[in-house]
């Protein structure tokens, strides 16, 4: 375990580079040391410094007897969103376009999930979005298990009524104990036509190399039946827009586990990005993307550093505050 | 990996099987018995088995696909045999904390997934040609992990039916990739009985509010269901009633089936395999992880019993048309 000083942290203010970030005007200013260390035992030797935005004190951890039902919206409040990519599926290892084919997560791909749950274990989560298909959602589960916070991801049914009624809930303690998690086929991988389930090779031959390129890499040229990155970017956006900004504007910690187009869309969205900047931005497996939602605008926070990582991480006030209250719970 | 000796195993051909409490063993018409050594899942152990003829008529099945094979799955044949597979899911997060859980989707505890992982490598060389499971994600993370351990190496596809476009998008455009698919199928009817007033209340907390014998009725009894719930009786007739409309036609049809779900929908589908009556169901406990084998020949099912875990050395009795699958497995260029 090792720990950062305070100078070196006011020094080198710095994020961990993913390798994919496209370099955006920052509003931040806010630090804390955060010490990368292995979730469930020691305690936080971090350091806050105050920034010069206002930060808002957020109650983000609620005690078990706590009469509060969730984190409650306050004005110039903040809320994190977090973006995790799944890790490798079985069609992924056999080199296969996937797309919306429903295929599953490989042992390593369970790993990958594992592991950025362990990233994200001190970063309060208020309700999970996932994609219809069961990489994500079985990505969504497995990090949650790594949570330190303890609440039970549960996932909600709304396809029919009966699916509605038999899901519910009887005990007000046990329904503030639990996460939502909400699948949504808008938040799906690019539907890939009928490339589904061929592979690179076997495409290369029936269509031609340079047109496979330009479907793989255009913005809007769609595959045979299939959609294009801007369709997929059109129905995640709008779907990001209007379900998940209301819960941010709300004050709730919102997490996304998806996929590489869906979740591209969404950055783009985020940072501004032009077709021509999200068509080369690639986002890692596995690895969680935070951002800070205040006052409107999304701040990009990079990546929150692994259990194994000695390394400086710039998080806000409030998140710093969790972490504290999360060390000081009775696990 | 230990061996097994042959006189050994002929002497004691019985003694592995791990019968559910209360179950009754069936008339069995099969004399098959097939001897071999288990080695560990995966490994690339030698199978020094032994397979004498049975005195039923056995088919000679091709269980196995090679992956330039021109056939599209299996093709019924007459006095055909298929396996049915049950796997209940193990611990959640509810189980865990003492929680009425019925139709809430909850996951499973890393714990859980273990218990998936190790039934997985119990199956992992009985034939699956399509798996079901319910609509909650701890019984399809469990198929999903258990069929990582599947030594063919077919992947489980789930279908997408909810809608047009659900099912439009989820389309295959390769005979190969499909044939290497194993299509898994969730249905609502497969999913754990609704305890209804009680999900999300702990089992303190319930006999709090409803009286202790009053709790204890509902969940032992056949048909008084929980207040806005189901009763064991309800449960029973949604899953066997789908068990009967889109499983059977399967087995019927010659396909190996995998059903991975949840303790009240496999009671109340082993006790139509087993005919037992309300009494004998109620007192009957599905462990969780350990998957229970039926094979399905001739209109009748044949309980196996629970195949046996990759530590464990012992005899077990497999019809000679499994034994065939597991030697193809041994031989396959992994």
């Amino acid at each position: 375990m090792a720990t950062s000083t305070t100078q070196h942290v006011l020094s080198s203010i710095k994020l961990l580079p993913t390798g994919c970030f496209h370099p955006d005007k920052r509003n931040s200013c806010v630090l804390s040391n955060s010490v990368g260390r292995r979730c469930p035992s020691a305690r936080n030797l971090g350091l806050v410094c105050a920034s010069n935005t206002k930060s808002s004190v957020i109650e983000p951890v609620q005690l078990p007897g706590s009469p509060k039902s969730g984190v409650t919206p306050k004005k110039s409040g903040e809320s994190t969103l977090i973006l995790i990519r799944h890790g490798e599926s079985l069609w992924n290892e056999k080199n296969l376009f996937t797309g919306c084919v429903d295929v599953p997560l490989t042992p390593k791909g369970v790993d990958e999930a594992i592991e950025a749950g362990k990233r994200i274990c001190n970063i309060p989560v208020d309700v999970i979005y996932t994609s219809s298909l069961i990489r994500a959602q079985m990505t969504a589960m497995l990090a949650m298990m790594q949570h330190r916070r303890k609440k039970v991801p549960i996932i909600v049914h709304n396809e029919s009524e009966q699916a509605h009624k038999w899901s519910q809930i009887y005990s007000e303690e046990t329904k503030k104990q639990s996460t939502p998690v909400i699948t949504a086929w808008q938040l799906n991988e690019r539907m890939y036509g009928e490339l589904q389930g061929l592979n690179k090779q076997e495409t290369a031959d029936r269509f031609g190399k340079e047109q496979v390129h330009e479907w793989r890499r255009s913005y809007n040229i769609p595959p045979p039946n299939g959609e294009s990155l801007e369709m997929c970017a059109e129905r995640a956006v709008a779907y990001f827009k209007d379900q998940i900004m209301p819960k941010l504007v709300a004050g709730k910690h919102v997490m996304i586990a998806a996929h590489g187009n869906s979740l591209r869309s969404i950055i783009m969205h985020l940072d501004k990005l032009t077709s021509q900047e999200v068509i080369s931005l690639e986002l890692s497996t596995g690895i969680p993307m935070l951002y800070i939602f205040k006052e409107g605008k999304f701040i990009r926070r990079g990546s929150p550093a692994g259990p194994s990582e000695a390394g400086v991480y710039a998080y806000t006030k409030n998140l710093a505050q969790y972490r504290q209250k999360l060390d000081g719970m009775v696990q």
